[in-house]
Formats: C-alpha cells, structure tokens, sequence
C-alpha cells in the first residue's frame, strides 16, 4: 500500500517537467516520503536542501522580509523547488530546465498546508 | 579555525574536510575500546577521553543489543537532544574497525551528517595505512625505573 | 588492545579494575582521583545507579608522564560486581591490556570472589584470551576489618591465587595498597607491550 504522504507527492510529480518530490523534515534533512525518478540521491538532495533552506531562512529573517516562504533555484539542467512549510517538514521538488514552476509551486503550496 | 588534533595524521584531511562540510560541533575518531585517534571541537583534553570512553561504551552496549536481534551490529546510532544530537559511527580500516562521534548543533542536521559521514568512511579507509609492525622493545629496558618514578609523582610520594 | 603511535610517541593502555560487587573497586579509583594531581587525570565518569553500584563502568584516565620517549596513559575501568551484570562485564573488559582483580577479605564473601575469578577466565576465554596471558595482579581488599572477619593474605593466596600472581594486601578507603597495586599491574602492561613489539 503507498503511504499517504506518497500519494500526495503524486500531485507535484503530475506537473510538467518535474522528476521527483519529497517530504522532509526540516530541522534533521531527513526524508519522511518521496517519489523520485532514478538517478537523484534523495537522502543527499533532503540533507542539503534542509541546510540551504535554513541558511536562506537567516538570510530571510536579518534582511527583514519576513519568513522564508519559497526557495527557487535555477541550474543549467533543471530546477530546485522548496516550501517550508508551518510544521517543519519541507516540501521539496526536483525537474528539468523544462519544469512548470509556477503549477508545481501551487501544488507545493497545496501539500505544505496539509502535510502536517 | 578550529583545527582538527590528530594522533595520526592521516586523519586530518578527512576530518578536516567532513566538519567544514557538516558544520560538526565536535568530532572524535577512536577505537572501539575508545583510545583516540583524532578530535575536533574538543578544548580540553580530558573530555575527549571521557567522550571517547563513553561513545565506544554506547557503541559496544547497542552493539550487544543488536545481535540479541540477529543484526551483526548497528552501522550508526543518533541520539537527539533539544539543542544538540550525537551521531555515532562505524568504519573497517585496514587496522580494523574505527568509530566516529560527532556533536552536532541547530546550524547542522542529522541528514547533513549521515550524508558526509559516508564520504568520511569512505577517505579514512582509503587513507589508513597497515598498522605499523616495528621490529625490537619499545621501551628501554630500565622502563620501570621511569614508571616507578611516573607513579611516585603522580601519588605525591 | 594498547595503542602505540611511533610519530606522535604515545602509548595508551586500558586497566580493568574486576571482582564481586562491593570489593571496593570503584573505591579504588576514587582514591587514586583524590590523590593525582588536576593536570595529571581526567575527568571521573561513574555510571552508576541511584545507590551508587556500578551499573555500566566507572572511567579514570590518567597520565603517567613520559616513558623511553613515550607519552604514557592510563585509562583506569572498573566493571560492576553482580553477577547478573555479565553482559556489560564482557563489554568493559573488551581491549584490556591489563586487570586488578580486586577481592572482598571477609570470610563469608570467599564463596562470591571466588565466583568473580572464574567468571572472568570464562570472559576471557571467550575473547580468546585466558589469565596466563592477560597481565593480571590480585588486591586482597578490606584487609583493615576484624580479624575474625576477613581471611589473611596467605589464606586467600591458597584459596584463589592458583598462578602465583603478584598480590597486594590493601584498604582501598584509606589508599593502602592501591598504590602498590596500580604500579604492579603497570609494570606487567608495559613490559608485555614491549615484550609482544620485540617479537
């Protein structure tokens, strides 16, 4: 049987262009769900995605624009997508050049509310 | 910088390398009886080698546990505090197997230190040389009179 | 397993204080704590239980100073005396270069040490050591009670020193012997470190 929080990353994974998702937590960069094509390290992609994330949150917060509320990052073959969500568990997505940020960052806002 | 204190030195660069990518508070790197081979973080010496006594305490006592469960032993072993956890590992060098401790603090992450710890095993096994065989006594002959003179100050006689 | 590093000239030994519970291990190592100088011992770790046994070990490490060129430590264990606490015994005792076995004098705690010295040959055994190679020195501990309460060294040599081993009449509250039963079992360590690098 797929674990709920599994069937709720199939939201984010129906968007064009991305290739996997995850659930984690935000304070230990471990992962709670994922749904990921082969090829991408989930356990080093949550580990590094909770560190950059509570990095940009600092970032956030000494600059005075409030809580960190979506990370984007744009590399030559594909993108990175956070939400933190309220809970502490980090929504994460991974897709190509070709992914449809703007459609995979409402599912994530989506998951984020009720991923709890 | 904090620098890493190493008897050997072959487990500098690896240690070196694996705290500025984890941000690791503390790292230890000893025997399984919990003789100290290298630490990192620590400022006085004496809490190494309670550390170090402890970890490889904690190690063995699970490690008992494990095999009253069938596993050969537990590969690594996390306890989570409030502000700070401790993640402790093991590793087959050449000399035989190695355990690792690390303190990590808010600005690190369990995840974090999982996932550079396998790249730490991976330089230590590579860079540890075969245990050294040397050929004649270690110490000199009239060691005792040195010893007996040691343990005569250290008593305060 | 002793560690000894060439580069760096250090040597680090493990010393097990054994025995039946209440022999005055841990009694052992507070006396040697309350007369070492700060900079010469580390911290003491007890992990005790709420009435103070020995639960898990108690942990002294000590510096001796140099010796033939070697920085020389000492990391001082004791195991906890009950019998149901083999299991942890086994563990503690695992990587010892050396082991005080520390007995109760009193008359009616002869049955228990004896008890203790064949619990810890069958530990040995089982790590495949046995107490012909293992340094190892006897304490016949609480020599200071009564005399109609406790067993002379003599008499305690015939009922549990079959190998002839060096031992050491003491009163581990008071620091008497300790001192010499801490320098016996070094001596041994150290000449046996030695001996096995020779071959």
């Amino acid at each position: 049987m797929t674990h709920p929080y599994v069937r709720l990353l199939g939201q984010i994974t129906r968007v064009g262009g991305v290739r996997g998702a995850m659930l984690v937590v935000a304070d230990d960069g471990l992962v709670v769900a994922e749904s990921l094509m082969e090829g991408i390290g989930g356990a080093a992609v949550a580990a590094l995605a909770a560190s950059l994330t509570r990095r940009f949150a600092m970032v956030t917060k000494t600059s005075a624009v409030g809580e960190l509320g979506f990370l984007h990052l744009q590399g030559e073959d594909g993108t990175l997508a956070i939400v933190p969500a309220p809970t502490g568990v980090l929504v994460v997505a991974v897709g190509g050049s070709d992914m449809n940020v703007g459609l995979a960052r409402l599912e994530m806002l989506r998951i984020a509310e009720v991923a709890r | 910088m904090r620098r890493t204190r190493a008897v050997e030195a072959w487990t500098v660069e690896p240690l070196d390398r694996f705290v500025g990518e984890t941000g690791a508070r503390l790292t230890l790197l000893m025997t399984p009886a919990g003789q100290v081979l290298a630490q990192q973080g620590f400022t006085r010496a004496v809490d190494v080698m309670a550390s170090a006594a402890l970890g490889a305490a904690i190690f063995s006592s699970t490690g008992a546990i494990a095999r009253m469960l069938g596993e050969r032993e537990f590969r690594a072993l996390n306890h989570q505090g409030r502000h700070y956890g401790v993640f402790l590992g093991a590793l087959d060098a050449s000399r035989g197997k190695l355990l690792v401790l690390v303190v990590y603090g808010p600005d690190s992450s369990l995840g974090l230190v999982q996932l550079f710890f396998e790249d730490l095993a991976e330089q230590l096994v590579v860079a540890a040389p075969e245990p050294e065989v040397r050929h004649g006594p270690i110490l000199a002959a009239d060691f005792e009179r040195e010893l007996d003179e040691s343990l005569a100050s250290l008593f305060g006689r | 397993m002793s560690l000894v590093n060439f580069t760096t000239r250090e040597i680090t030994c493990k010393i097990v204080y054994y025995g039946p519970g209440r022999s005055g291990k841990t009694t052992n190592l507070q006396y040697i704590y309350g007369r070492v100088p700060d900079d010469r011992r580390g911290r003491m770790v007890s992990l005790a239980t709420e009435t103070e046994r020995t639960l898990f070990f108690d942990f002294l490490p000590l510096e001796l100073g140099t010796i033939s060129g070697f920085t020389t430590r000492f990391h001082l264990y004791t195991v906890p005396g009950q019998v149901y606490y083999n299991s942890t015994r086994k563990l503690v005792l695992q990587g010892a270069d050396g082991v005080v076995f520390v007995a109760d004098s009193q008359v009616r705690q002869l049955d228990e040490n004896i008890e203790s010295l064949q619990n810890l040959q069958s530990n040995l055994i089982e790590m495949d050591d046995d107490m012909r190679s293992m340094p190892l020195v006897l304490q016949y501990n609480k020599q200071d009670l009564p005399p109609q309460l406790i067993l002379r060294p003599p008499e305690l040599d015939e009922a549990l020193n079959f190998w002839g081993l060096p031992s050491f009449p003491s009163d581990a509250l008071r620091g008497v012997g300790v001192f010499e039963t801490l320098k016996a079992i070094s001596e041994q360590v150290l000449r046996k470190l030695s001996e096995e690098a020779s071959q």
